[in-house]
């Protein structure tokens, strides 16, 4: 059973007389375990296709399944609930929330699912451990660099034990080698804890360790690429 | 509530400390304002009831009907002693005291006054309060004393006659003698001026052997403990069993003795509640545009704690319990300033220029500002249901927001 399954995903914005075409049809399917890099220039539809994959947004035609429950057409609190229990998200804008410390950031989502407080900490403490950022949990985000905030906000997904992290250019706000420190790093997270990944990224730069690359052009997927060097032709 | 929830709504208000402290000022100042308010007005009805109680008790006792009769004789409790035993058997705290007017002429030379002699038993009590309100320049009337009198200073000077002096009392179609000669021992300043020349003051025991051997015109039972209004719930369980042990008398409260004084009283706390409920909504339009800016503000942030799997009730919670605990913080600080201030003026307090004109209605001019605990806790309630209000529809807009859309929102 894949973890995701993707079947004719369309989903068009329209703004005032414009239409635009956001995603054009696009079929995938994610393995559990997965490392995978959604990757295209801006505007190819990247951050579509993970808010379509995270119910953050409702597609125009298709269907999302995760773990084979369609996840679509949920209704809001419905939507909320599952990302709750079984997504984590990464953000781009890093997203931490300023009058909490890296640790509380880190224990957010957690708590959210109404761990014990306990719990909450040890789990969010051993999450920044493992991102590097232990010492720095009584920190608040503005007394963090940008990488490290980032760092934060994959804790903040990790600790809450997710089924997937769904990344949104989460190197984009960074600098190239902080960039790349970060991918490494979900990439040794993914391989220690089993943690599926789907990042999205413009930077070619970044796709050396993942396991599997998804390209995506004007809103179709163009190719696929495995790490045992296997193209995939156009979709 | 998790102590987490609570401590990041505590935070977030003070990311806008500027307007966070000008919201918390204004529910502030309004409760301080309120318990002010509500103490000055209880400072006024407790004025308004104690000098209505001290003068003729919480509780009265006639013959039915009294007020209509035109007759002495008719007017009468004949078996005073007998009503007084039973009085004081269920009056619990109550002084009781029996009370006889006897209208007359009052003659000094050629001068002479219709008056109402008023004969009393005067327990120590209530002899101090009448003292306190009304200076007295001599002796004052004692219990059993068959010649003495007190006249207020009005009808001494209209009678022309002085401490020492002698004054003949004339009551005719009455059951005593019918006619007496007092010597005048005392003089008071009577707080009320339409009094100053109508007081008389006589020993119920005078008074009877003039007019009513025996009997009384009524009895007062006075409660001098209960100086407020709100604490007078055990002067009508009082009356209610007074009434059972002398049925064939009338037994009446204060506020069935004083009915246009009751209707002012209780008219009093629903003028003081809405006043109080606008103070509120000024202040509450305050609270309203603070934390609307706020979820303004923070539109993109909520976007993410939707995306990280918040529900829409949630963000709505946290919102509302951002605006309760606004108001709740003020509601401490108006409380901390208000009731220092209205215990301050709880040791008495007159409002500059109209000292006079409350002791032409016989009102004390000092006021002793009061506040019910009921009254503090209906202006904390206030000031919580005001930051519950003030949230309901920045916290309504926040629920519905779409998580992806409120991530691209620019401010």
């Amino acid at each position: 059973m894949s973890l995701y399954r993707i079947e004719n995903l369309q989903k068009r914005y329209r703004t005032g007389e414009v239409e635009t075409l956001a995603l054009r049809g696009v079929d995938l399917t994610i393995e559990e375990g997965e490392f995978t890099a959604v990757a295209g220039p801006s505007g190819s539809g990247k951050s579509t296709l993970l808010h379509l994959m995270g119910a953050l947004d409702t597609p125009s035609a298709g269907e999302v399944y995760l773990a084979d429950t369609r996840i679509d057409r949920l209704g809001k609190r419905e939507a909320a609930r599952m990302r709750l229990e079984n997504l984590g998200f990464v953000f781009q804008a890093y997203n931490l929330i300023p009058v909490l410390t890296a640790l509380e950031n880190a224990a957010f989502v957690l708590e959210l699912q109404g761990v014990g407080r306990r719990e909450r900490e040890r789990r969010a403490r051993q999450a920044l451990d493992d991102l590097g950022m232990a010492e720095f949990a009584g920190r608040r985000p503005n007394q963090l660099s940008g990488g490290q905030q980032q760092r934060v906000a994959v804790a903040r997904a990790l600790a809450a034990e997710p089924k997937i992290i769904l990344a949104d250019e989460p190197t984009a706000n960074l600098d190239s080698e902080t960039g790349h420190a970060l991918i490494e790093l979900m990439r040794q997270l993914n391989r220690d804890h089993g943690v599926t990944f789907v990042f999205s990224t413009h930077d070619p730069r970044l796709l050396d360790s993942v396991d599997r690359i998804v390209r995506l052009e004007d809103g179709r997927v163009t190719g696929e690429e495995t790490r045992d060097g296997v193209a995939r032709g156009e979709a | 509530m998790p102590l987490a929830v609570l401590s990041l709504a505590w935070r977030n208000l003070w990311r806008q400390r500027r307007r966070s402290l000008t919201s918390l000022g204004a529910v502030a100042l309004v409760v301080c304002l309120s318990m002010l308010y509500y103490s000055i007005g209880g400072a006024a009805v407790n004025s308004m009831y104690s000098n209505l109680t001290e003068a003729g008790g919480q509780i009265q006792i006639h013959v039915p009907g009294y007020r209509d009769l035109r007759d002495f004789s008719a007017g009468l409790i004949r078996n005073a002693a007998q009503v007084e035993a039973a009085a004081r058997a269920d009056a619990g705290s109550g002084v009781v005291v029996g009370a006889l007017d006897v209208p007359g002429l009052l003659i000094h030379g050629d001068r002479s006054r219709a008056v109402a002699l008023s004969g009393r038993q005067w327990p120590d009590a209530l002899r101090e309060s009448y003292l306190r309100q009304n200076p007295l320049e001599g002796r004052f009337v004692r219990a059993g004393d068959e010649a003495g009198i007190v006249l207020g200073r009005g009808l001494a000077t209209a009678l022309d006659v002085g401490i020492g002096g002698q004054v003949m009392m004339y009551a005719p179609g009455t059951e005593g003698y019918g006619a007496g000669s007092y010597t005048v021992t005392g003089l008071v300043d009577v707080l009320d001026p339409s009094y100053a020349s109508r007081t008389a003051l006589i020993s119920l025991a005078a008074a009877q052997t003039l007019a009513a051997p025996d009997a009384v015109s009524r009895v007062e039972v006075h409660f001098p403990s209960i100086r407020r209004v709100q604490d007078d719930s055990a002067s009508l369980e009082a009356a209610r069993r007074l009434q059972r042990a002398v049925p064939e008398l009338s037994v009446e409260t204060w506020r069935e003795l004083s009915p246009m004084l009751v209707r002012i009283l209780d008219s009093l706390r629903p003028v003081m509640a809405v006043v109080s409920v606008i103070f509120f909504i000024l202040a509450g339009l305050l609270v309203v545009n603070s934390i609307y800016l706020g979820m303004i503000e923070r539109i993109r942030e909520f976007g993410v704690l939707m995306s990280l799997g918040a529900s829409g009730r949630r963000v709505m919670g946290l919102i509302t319990l951002e605006s309760v605990l606004l108001c709740s913080a003020g509601a401490l600080v108006g409380t901390a300033v208000g009731l220092p201030l209205v215990a301050l003026m709880a040791r008495g307090f007159t409002v500059p220029g109209l000292e006079q004109y409350y002791a032409s209605f016989g009102m004390d001019p000092v006021f002793y500002a009061s506040i019910h605990p009921s009254e503090v806790a209906f202006a904390i309630a206030f000031a919580l249901g005001t930051g519950v209000l003030a949230a309901l529809w920045p916290a309504s807009l926040a629920s519905r927001l779409e998580p992806v859309e409120a991530m691209r929102f620019t401010a």
